[in-house]
């Protein structure tokens, strides 16, 4: 993982060097810390009056220009939330944390604050104000998810995509039409909630067997050192060892009657009762599939019957749990499809780990600019030019084509 | 006259068979006949001018008579060796356990539909059945091994020849010769997958079900016939719930196997698949025994019990750093990550408790289940959601999380329910599916559950064979004794921790303890007792509830239960003399007394184990306990003295009721059924007044103490009734039904002269008594010879005796005599179906339904028949009930009164 932040930083070190302004945005989640931050990008840079100026990055605070716009990018990182320090010092060593907004009411106080939202918000407040001086200006956490997705939704192109069978496909969505949707947000635990409208939203369920029970489980029974190392090995395992499927119930039939193949997993991790296998006697690689199965298969049936439940045509998947991973999203659609009866899609997002922290980027806007100008402007904020990778290559097991957004921001 | 002769065999016979239902075997029922020929002739003494006619009671003279004459020389009953003589067996072979159910028959004539047409037939008219008991259909057995263990399996079906007794091509019927290869109906997927092992081994095919048709047939057949088989279970709290049959469609059943199946039922056989989910049981187990080492599944779930789930879960609390985050109601012990804590901390699989890791892992699965099938159940608008399945095993804490996820998703709409035969379900389907079993047209009143000696110790356990034998049932009573008290030792369970599950509260299995095996089923034997009727003569069945006492009131249940345990050595005393006091009675008693403590204890723990508890059910379950170790009449000869002391005395108190005008007759006769209530062995208090004098005294005594205004006193409009005012006559009553109560100066000095009062009214009298014995209660059985000895020494008792049938000479000569002589209105004699001191009116046999029909009054006499039960009940016609309340407690509680203080409530037809 720090590679990767290294990689990011490796995009973003120039800007910063050169003392862009930058703005940053958290989202402290029960294992990773999901950070966005802004940085103009020198030359590309619209002709501003107070662009030098780092306490008012965004021109937000001082509405004398109007609608400036600001070009750069939008720069995606993230850390475990048990080695937080390395965020604080990733923070630090950018001075991220200086190119917070200043309360707009008492600009003498000079205080810094930072959007933040998840749970860490309120669980590290007093860290980050000890480390950084930094208030964290707490966002409510559903508010945030909605918000980022919407925004995705709304700004980027190729932002949402379907995959069936190891296909990827981007799906154009009409922003006229992107209205009510379910956004399954897979982080330890799962939310589900159904989304109206900008900030129209209701979280209608959830479920508690999340990407902290893939990660929790499979180190306790592989010993994997890392969420990204038990990915990896579920891709070569093999879960009929592990699993009872139909098959194995009925003789290597299918109970055609209501409908269950023989390869259906009629009980994850049934054969590892029948057995006298020890835990030591089955390979990583196969448990690590069967919980990936176990787990995903589970969220997309739940996530189904809620959208069934309130009508929806669409869900969206997000959340750090999917990373892109293939057989994760598969295992998804494949329940969803399977559920449904082909009547629903499993749809992806891109940026599928950052709605929280991008929901708290943007709510920059309400709290900071007082007229309802500024609002409406900031209502599409960024028309983000991006560049996906068709040929995502899943044994990268990584996300690392969400490492920045170049966009241009219009401020008040 | 050789219907006359055969009577007193077929009596005896009658008894061989009702104590086959306790699997008595053939040597002991040779010794059965002898004492019960012996218990006859005391009874009945030879040489009697007037002979009793056998122990059939019978409503009407001659006809009655007749047939039972000509169907007692019907030799097929006459065997009594031929005790399960048809067997019946079904298999639910699942991927961890082999469910079995089967089916064990008497040889009796309800096989032949003509004949029960027959008998039904006659039943309103003549009631003319020589049975002493209720026909008994059969019985319903419930086992279960561990398919990895499949040998054991295959053992106990043939040791116990079940597979012989499988269906032929002929249906289950005929009593065609088992010897064409047997087929076995079975379900589940190893009815695939052993179809060549149970070939090879016994010879039997396997006729493959569909399972999902068993599960479902399965359900709607415990739902409908079974009283308290759903059940909800919130918080520790387990509480029955009544199904009404028309209203059980369509429901969400959740049968929790290794995988999940989720079946929208709509009807007999109208059902569909309509959801699961692969994270079920066997991922409990499966994923359990990986991280854990545990060798079982039952061990996998103790250790559950001793878990804290806050090690390993992340709830929102860890994340929100302890606050809740109540704008989406997620309070701060709600679990948000299943296993999230697993992640983030050094810790290894090895520094985590197996305990914690067990019950983290039951909440996920649980909870998970829980949700998704509220999800299901509200797509299609269904509002119960019954579980089933082994995964439960009864296991509160299992039950508890699922509950709470249902009501928590539902916003409390919708509730879980769960059944106590869940994990049979598809076994009792595969056994529906012979054709022609008749199960399908058992209604509830027509199944009672009996809990043999194993339940309180083999109850959950997966185990082999029942112990049918007598003896090995004592010796293994006696091992237990040597191993001490771990066996019936209620473990504590420590209370599941203080953190919600996926949600707000904790659910908490508060009542007190748990016993260690918590996952005990509580799965009797289910009696079929196709004769079994509902009292026609309830106002509203419905409604009704025997019991008056509800001992879900643990105060109150704590108090019977210690009534009970002190009151155990003497009847162990009294059962052992009865037997001869011989070693081997000794052991038997020792072991009744073992067996029905652990009962009790097991009670305790867990009162709902068995059903709804009342206190009824727990006079019963003593009852059936002593019938277990062949106590057949552990009072016996206490009622014989009584009865015969009392006898001796009943012509002085007769002639001293005739000296009385009307009037004071009337009260006199009340104040002395009330006074003769004293005579209870079943009080405590009364046993100890027995040593202060002799009957008669005591009699006398307490009837001059019955000052009125008795603590409730209906008389005067009882009286009026009776009487009428002024110069309205009323007219008498038709037909009364006298529920009596003890032997002795009870039935003799109290309901007798009672029941003579009315026949000289002109009111037909039914006296009503036990089918089985139960402590000193007067049984139909000896009626007849009691009333016998009454009618030698009154002219009106022995008309209406002669009238009623009870008297075969008598009857003999009537057909020859003068018609005077039959110009009184019949007494007659009529079992009520069961063996206990309680009565539930919701099952008694069919010929006190039929004599129902033409009653207009009921009396019901004593404690245990108008009081602990029936006190609330109400009637469509008269109704009296009278009791002396010999228990302090009871007094304060339901007439707020003390000891000794009568009930006099008369409740005209409604």
């Amino acid at each position: 993982m720090d590679l990767r932040h290294n990689e990011i930083e490796g995009n973003s070190e120039p800007t910063q060097s050169l003392g862009q302004t930058s703005h940053l945005a958290l989202d402290i989640g029960g294992s990773l810390i999901k950070v966005v931050y802004f940085s103009i990008s020198r030359d590309n840079c619209i002709d501003r009056e107070q662009e030098s100026s780092a306490n008012d990055t965004l021109g937000f605070s001082n509405g004398n220009c109007k609608h400036p716009i600001l070009q750069g990018r939008l720069h995606f990182a993230k850390f475990e939330t048990s080695k937080i320090n390395d965020c604080l010092e990733f923070i630090s060593s950018k001075k991220l944390h200086l190119g917070g907004f200043q309360h707009h009411e008492n600009p003498g106080k000079n205080k810094n604050f930072i959007k933040a939202t998840g749970g860490g918000a309120y669980k590290f407040t007093e860290l980050f104000k000890e480390n950084l001086g930094i208030d964290l200006d707490k966002e409510d956490e559903m508010d945030c998810l909605v918000a980022g997705a919407n925004f995705l939704l709304k700004a980027v192109h190729h932002e949402a995509y379907t995959y069936i069978d190891g296909q990827k496909e981007f799906v154009q969505i009409d922003q006229n039409d992107l209205y009510p949707y379910l956004l399954v947000n897979i982080g330890s635990g799962v939310s589900m909630i159904k989304v109206d409208g900008d900030g129209k939203f209701e979280r209608v369920s959830g479920t508690n067997v999340g990407g902290g029970t893939f990660w929790g489980l499979g180190r306790l029974l592989t010993k994997c050192k890392s969420f990204d190392e038990l990915l990896e090995l579920s891709h070569q395992g093999n879960n009929r060892v592990i699993d009872m499927l139909v098959g194995d119930i009925y003789g290597g039939m299918d109970y055609s009657k209501i409908g269950l193949l023989s390869t259906t997993i009629a009980s994850s991790f049934g054969k590892a009762v029948s057995d006298n296998k020890e835990l030591e006697d089955y390979k990583p690689e196969d448990v690590a599939r069967s919980l990936l199965r176990m787990i995903s298969n589970n969220i997309g049936q739940i996530s189904y019957l809620n959208a069934l439940r309130f009508g929806l045509k669409r869900i969206f998947f997000g959340g750090f749990f999917i990373r892109g991973q293939p057989y994760t999203m598969d295992t998804i659609s494949v329940a969803v499809h399977f559920w449904s009866k082909g009547e629903a899609k499993a749809m992806f997002l891109q940026h599928e780990g950052f709605l929280g922290a991008l929901g708290a980027y943007v709510s920059y806007a309400k709290h900071s600019i007082d007229d309802l100008v500024c609002n409406q402007s900031m209502q599409l904020p960024v028309s983000a030019s991006y560049t996906a990778d068709p040929n995502y290559n899943p044994l990268n097991g990584d996300f690392n084509d969400n490492e920045s957004i170049q966009c241009s921001v219009y401020a008040a | 006259m050789a219907g006359l002769k055969d009577d007193p065999v077929l009596g005896i016979n009658d008894m061989i068979e009702t104590r086959e239902e306790t699997e008595i075997k053939d040597a002991v029922i040779d010794k059965v006949r002898e004492e019960g020929g012996q218990g006859d002739r005391e009874m009945a003494p030879m040489g009697n001018s007037i002979h009793r006619s056998g122990s059939r009671p019978q409503l009407d003279l001659s006809k009655a008579a007749i047939q039972g004459n000509s169907e007692e020389r019907d030799p097929t009953i006459l065997l009594p060796n031929q005790s399960d003589d048809i067997s019946h067996l079904a298999l639910d072979i699942g991927g961890s356990l082999i469910k079995l159910v089967y089916f064990s028959r008497h040889e009796d004539r309800t096989i032949n539909d003509k004949r029960k047409k027959t008998v039904k037939e006659r039943l309103g008219i003549s009631n003319g059945n020589r049975r002493s008991y209720p026909i008994l259909g059969g019985r319903l057995h419930f086992v279960k091994f561990e398919t990895r263990k499949i040998n054991e399996c295959l053992d106990f079906i043939s040791s116990k020849q079940l597979h012989r007794g499988g269906i032929d091509t002929h249906g289950w019927l005929s009593e065609a010769p088992a010897n064409c290869s047997a087929v076995i109906k079975a379900t589940g997927g190893g009815a695939y997958k052993f179809a060549d092992l149970f070939k090879e081994r016994l010879g039997v095919s396997l006729d493959k079900e569909d399972e999902m048709d068993c599960l479902v047939a399965g359900a709607n057949f415990l739902l409908k016939a079974i009283r308290h088989e759903a059940f909800t279970h919130m918080e520790g709290h387990k509480e029955f719930v009544q199904i009404d049959h028309n209203d059980l469609f369509p429901y969400l059943l959740v049968n929790i196997g290794s995988g999940v199946s989720m079946i929208k039922v709509d009807g007999d056989g109208k059902f569909e698949r309509v959801s699961g989910t692969n994270v079920g049981g066997g991922t409990y187990w499966g994923l359990g025994r990986l991280l854990t080492k545990c060798k079982s599944f039952d061990e996998l779930l103790e250790l559950s019990q001793r878990g804290d789930n806050r090690t390993i879960d992340m709830l929102v609390g860890d994340i929100y750093g302890g606050m809740d985050y109540s704008k989406i109601g997620l309070s701060a012990s709600t679990i948000a990550s299943s296993f999230g804590k697993a992640i983030s901390e050094k810790k290894e699989l090895e520094d985590y408790r197996p305990e914690d890791i067990s019950l983290s892992l039951l909440r996920m699965i649980s909870y998970n289940i829980g949700q998704i099938s509220y999800l299901n159940a509200l797509r299609f608008g269904l509002k119960r959601i019954f579980f089933g399945g082994f995964f439960i095993r009864g296991h509160a804490y299992t039950m508890d999380t699922i509950s709470f996820a249902v009501h928590f998703w539902s916003k409390g709409d919708a509730q879980a329910m769960f059944l106590r035969h869940e994990g049979f379900l598809g076994a009792l389907g595969a056994f529906m599916s012979y054709e022609k079993h008749g199960l399908d047209d058992l209604m509830v009143h027509q199944l009672v559950e009996r809990f043999p000696m194993g339940a309180p110790y083999t109850g959950g356990k997966i185990h082999g064979p029942p112990l049918g034998d007598l003896n090995e049932k004592i010796s293994w009573m006696e091992k237990f004794v040597l191993k001490g008290t771990e066996i019936t030792a209620p473990v504590p369970m420590a209370p599941p921790g203080t953190t919600g599950l996926g949600g707000f509260e904790v659910p908490s299995s508060k009542g007190g303890t748990l016993r260690s095996d918590a996952s005990a089923l509580n799965v009797g034997v289910l009696h079929l007792v196709p004769t079994l009727e509902v009292f026609p003569l309830l106002a509203d069945p419905k409604m009704y509830e025997p019991n008056t006492i509800d001992l879900s009131d643990h105060n109150e249940l704590e108090y019977w239960f210690t009534v009970l345990s002190e009151h155990l050595p003497d009847l162990v005393d009294k059962a052992v003399a009865s037997e001869g006091g011989t070693d081997d009675a000794k052991r038997r008693g020792d072991a009744f007394a073992r067996v029905f403590s652990a009962h009790l204890a097991r009670l305790m723990e867990e009162p709902a184990a068995y059903g709804k508890l009342g206190l009824a059910n727990l006079l019963e379950l003593r009852e059936e306990c002593l019938r277990e170790f062949h106590f057949v009449d552990a009072y016996r000869s206490i009622k014989q003295r009584e009865n015969e002391a009392s006898l001796a005395v009943l012509p002085d108190l007769l002639m001293e009721l005739d000296s009385m005008t009307e009037e004071t007759r009337l009260l006199t006769l009340i104040e002395g059924v009330l006074a003769a209530n004293i005579f209870d062995w079943g009080s405590r208090a009364c046993v100890d007044l027995y040593h202060k004098g002799t009957i008669i005294e005591i009699y006398r005594m307490s009837r001059n103490k019955m000052q009125r205004p008795w603590r409730v006193d209906d008389f005067d409009v009882f009286k009026e009734r009776m009487l009428g005012s002024a110069d309205k006559k009323p007219h008498p009553h038709k037909r009364a039904l006298l529920f009596v109560d003890n032997s002795g100066a009870d039935i003799v000095l109290g309901m007798l002269p009672l029941a003579r009062e009315l026949i000289r009214r002109g009111t037909e009298v039914v006296l009503v008594a036990n089918s089985l014995p139960a402590l000193n209660d007067a049984t139909a059985m000896e009626l007849p010879d009691i009333v016998a000895e009454a009618a030698k020494h009154c002219d009106i008792l022995r008309r209406a005796a002669e009238a009623g049938g009870l008297l075969v000479d008598a009857m003999i000569n009537t057909l020859d005599g003068s018609k005077e002589n039959t110009s009184s209105v019949p007494l007659m004699v009529v079992e009520n179906g069961c063996g206990s001191p309680c009565i539930d009116l919701r099952q008694v046999s069919s010929e006190l339904a039929a004599a129902a029909k033409d009653a207009d009054l009921i009396i019901l006499e004593g404690m245990g028949r108008a009081l602990h039960t029936n006190f609330n009940a109400r009637f469509k016609c008269d109704a009296l009930k009278l009791a002396m309340v010999k228990n302090q407690r009871l007094a304060e509680n339901l007439i707020k009164g003390n000891i000794y203080d009568c009930v006099c409530r008369y409740e005209p037809a409604s």
